[in-house]
């Protein structure tokens, strides 16, 4: 059971992680190396990130959701591997 | 030798002072019936004895005394004390009863008594049958105490044919149970037979009290006298679903010590191997459903071991690095999860944890038990019940991902036997809120990390706000910042005109000539719209003076695309003048060969000069 749980909560903790780096980079306008990461992405983010108040809130709403589950996910993580803590 | 003869000199002291002293009337109980068996097939000395006790007195009697000569007496692990109902085969064993070590006065110092306190007072007449269970460690004296690998260990044991005891007896007899092997002497009284492997002393009738016949069997042993100096048991219990017990040996043999080499090869001789005082195996009974067992030392992992698991124990063979000899020690680390549901349990209230005490290793004395028991953060209220005395403390121990550290109580017992391998419940009290402060806490470790995140990439972290480099960087900002929105104007412009060829597509499939019209009129007010915007922003562009190399060609790019613009609206009215004359599809064709081509161009300079922008 646990070592399922991990892997799910880890993956989408993850994903959501990614999403917040584009956020995050975004503002800072040093958006050159995300073009790597794929046209499609690109051209969504494009539209939504523009404006630096705006982000704020967003920024720290995917911070919040993205630790909630890396930290349930590092913690099962721990529990599947036989660190009992 | 010597040890011998003072322990006789001992005994006969004891006989002439009990004589001397008139003894005081203990009660008038008397023992019609004593069997005693005595069990020296292992390291440990286990006496049963059975007791019929009647009440030949006045008065009714809620006390039972045994006595133990002090020697014994001195090395009693363990006593247990049961009344029993019914003969033979019906014989039926009722609670145990308590026993407290007493010290009555004028009593002489080479007796240890034991007070036993009788589940209801025995009145006059009435009988009882108690049954005693008493194990002795160190009593199996090795003697000769120092052999070489050749000689076969050979262990001596005192006792007394006659049984020691406050009060007269009737009746009794004693059997003594050696191991199948050689009995080197024993001593001779009357009513002495050897059957096999058993000495039986006795039918003794009518002996006063204290009376006392010290024997001594000589007798080989090869039983593995392993003793464990020192005993650590750590047992954590974590919520999460799991108990691990560690358990640390300081392993010694307490057998007649080797004197004289070692020799390997002698050892491993076939057929004849030399070094019968040795034990090499040690046997573990574990609870079923034990996982992750690990057997290690300082070294590292010792490799030399089997385990055997079914649904009601594990039980796993170890072999230390060497054979142990008389004297040689070793040490080494075992450790095993269980599961939590096994283990812990809930009353009113409150949570459990039952789990067993001393050592899982069969026939293992420990001189010395340490037990740590290391409960979750957060666990209140904690309590211990065991059936035998122990000394209690508590600790705190710091572990993983914790802030206050875990309760541990740790209990201390010295004279292990196996016979103390019972259950012992720890009572404490936990709420399962404290169970998410520890997830509470990596989220709160991942959310900083990403905070401070944030506060990098918006920090201004320029020293000069007036620097020339610090302007340019934020002249360079809006510069890109136009760029974009000029791209997405012109994007725009591009998705306009792929939907007018989507209308002369759908024209030359459906011949609807108003809706082509309607569809040309609202793109050519929306690329209208689009051009407007587009003025402010190359003015801006040409204000800044970084972006002077930009702009001529943001400027050619909007020419090129006003170009074709015009272009396509010229085709578009082309065709549909060419539908409603009627005219044939290869007429039309030809019509707009020309500027078809010119289009095509066009579009592909288009495309090049956003890609070019788009790299900047």
């Amino acid at each position: 059971m646990y070592p399922t749980l991990s892997v799910v909560t880890l993956a989408i903790g993850l994903v959501i992680t990614a999403f917040f780096y584009i956020c995050v980079l975004k503002i800072s306008s040093c958006w050159m190396f995300i073009e790597a990461f794929g046209p499609t992405l690109y051209v969504y983010y494009e539209a939504t990130s523009s404006r630096k108040n705006r982000s704020l809130g967003k920024e720290l709403a995917t911070a919040a959701v993205a630790s909630v589950f890396l930290g349930f996910g590092s913690l099962f993580l721990l529990l599947a591997s036989g660190v009992y803590v | 030798m010597k040890k011998n003869s003072s322990v006789v000199v001992d005994l006969l002291l004891l006989l002439l002072a009990i004589t001397v002293l008139a003894t005081p009337a203990f009660s008038d109980l008397v023992l019609s019936k004593v069997e005693r068996r005595i069990d020296v097939t292992s390291q440990i000395a286990r006496v049963t004895k059975t007791l019929k006790v009647v009440n030949s007195g006045s008065e009714s009697v809620s006390e039972f005394t045994l006595t133990f000569p002090k020697f014994l007496g001195n090395n009693l692990a363990y006593l247990s004390v049961s009344h029993s109902e019914g003969k033979g085969k019906a014989k039926r064993s009722l609670a145990n009863l308590s026993v407290k070590e007493a010290h009555p006065k004028g009593m002489p110092d080479s007796i240890s008594f034991y007070s036993v306190s009788l589940p209801k007072p025995l009145s006059k007449g009435d009988t009882l049958t108690l049954e005693v269970v008493a194990a002795f460690t160190n009593v199996l004296q090795p003697f000769p105490e120092k052999i070489t690998q050749r000689d076969i260990h050979l262990v001596m044991l005192q006792e007394s044919a006659q049984y020691l005891s406050p009060y007269v007896v009737e009746s009794q007899s004693l059997s003594i149970k050696l191991p199948n092997a050689r009995i080197e002497s024993y001593s001779k009284l009357e009513n002495t037979k050897v059957q096999g492997s058993e000495i039986k002393y006795g039918p003794y009738k009518n002996l006063a009290q204290y009376s006392y016949a010290p024997i001594v069997v000589h007798f080989e042993s090869k039983a593995a006298f392993a003793v464990a100096e020192k005993l650590v048991r750590e047992i954590e219990v974590s919520h999460w679903g799991n108990v691990q017990v560690t358990e640390h040996y300081n392993l010694v043999h307490r057998g007649a010590q080797l004197k004289g080499e070692f020799s390997r090869l002698e050892y491993q001789d076939r057929p004849n191997p030399q070094g019968v005082s040795a034990f090499r195996h040690l046997l573990a009974r574990l609870p079923p459903r034990a996982h992750s067992i690990y057997y290690r030392d300082d070294i590292g992992n010792i490799s030399t071991s089997q385990m055997q698991s079914d649904s009601k124990k594990t039980e796993l063979l170890i072999e230390p690095r060497f054979p142990l000899f008389g004297g040689w020690k070793t040490f080494f680390t075992i450790g095993y999860g269980l599961p939590l549901s096994d283990f812990l349990f809930a009353s009113e209230g409150k949570r459990f944890l039952d789990i067993s005490f001393g050592s899982p290793m069969i026939d293992l004395v420990t001189e010395k038990l340490i037990v740590q028991v290391v409960l979750p953060e957060g666990s209140k209220d904690i309590s211990v019940t065991t059936p035998f005395a122990v000394k209690q403390s508590h600790e705190i121990k710091y572990s993983h991902l914790d802030i206050a550290g875990r309760p541990v109580v740790v209990l201390e017992k010295n004279n292990v036997v196996p016979d103390h391998n019972q259950k012992i419940q720890v009572y404490y009290k936990f709420s399962n809120i404290n169970l998410l402060s520890e997830p509470l806490m990596l989220i709160t470790g991942f959310f900083v990390l990403f905070i401070t995140c944030i506060i990098y990439t918006r920090a201004d972290f320029s020293i000069s706000k007036s620097s020339a480099a610090y302007l340019a960087k934020l002249q360079w900002d809006e510069v890109l910042a136009t760029l974009q929105e000029v791209q997405n104007i012109i994007q725009k412009c591009l998705a306009a005109h792929d939907k007018l060829e989507a209308s002369l597509r759908d024209l030359s499939r459906t011949g609807d000539i108003q809706t082509c019209k309607a569809a040309r009129k609202s793109t050519d007010s929306l690329l209208k719209d689009l051009s407007k915007e587009l003025r402010p922003l190359l003015a801006s562009l040409q204000s800044f003076p970084s972006a002077s190399q930009i702009s001529p060609k943001v400027e050619e790019l909007v020419a090129k695309e006003r170009e074709l613009q015009e272009k396509l609206m010229a085709k578009h009215t082309t065709v549909v003048e060419g539908y409603e004359k009627k005219s044939s599809g290869r007429d039309i064709e030809n019509r707009i060969a020309s500027q078809q081509q010119k289009i095509i161009a066009l579009r592909q300079e288009v495309d090049d000069l956003l890609e070019f922008i788009d790299e900047i």
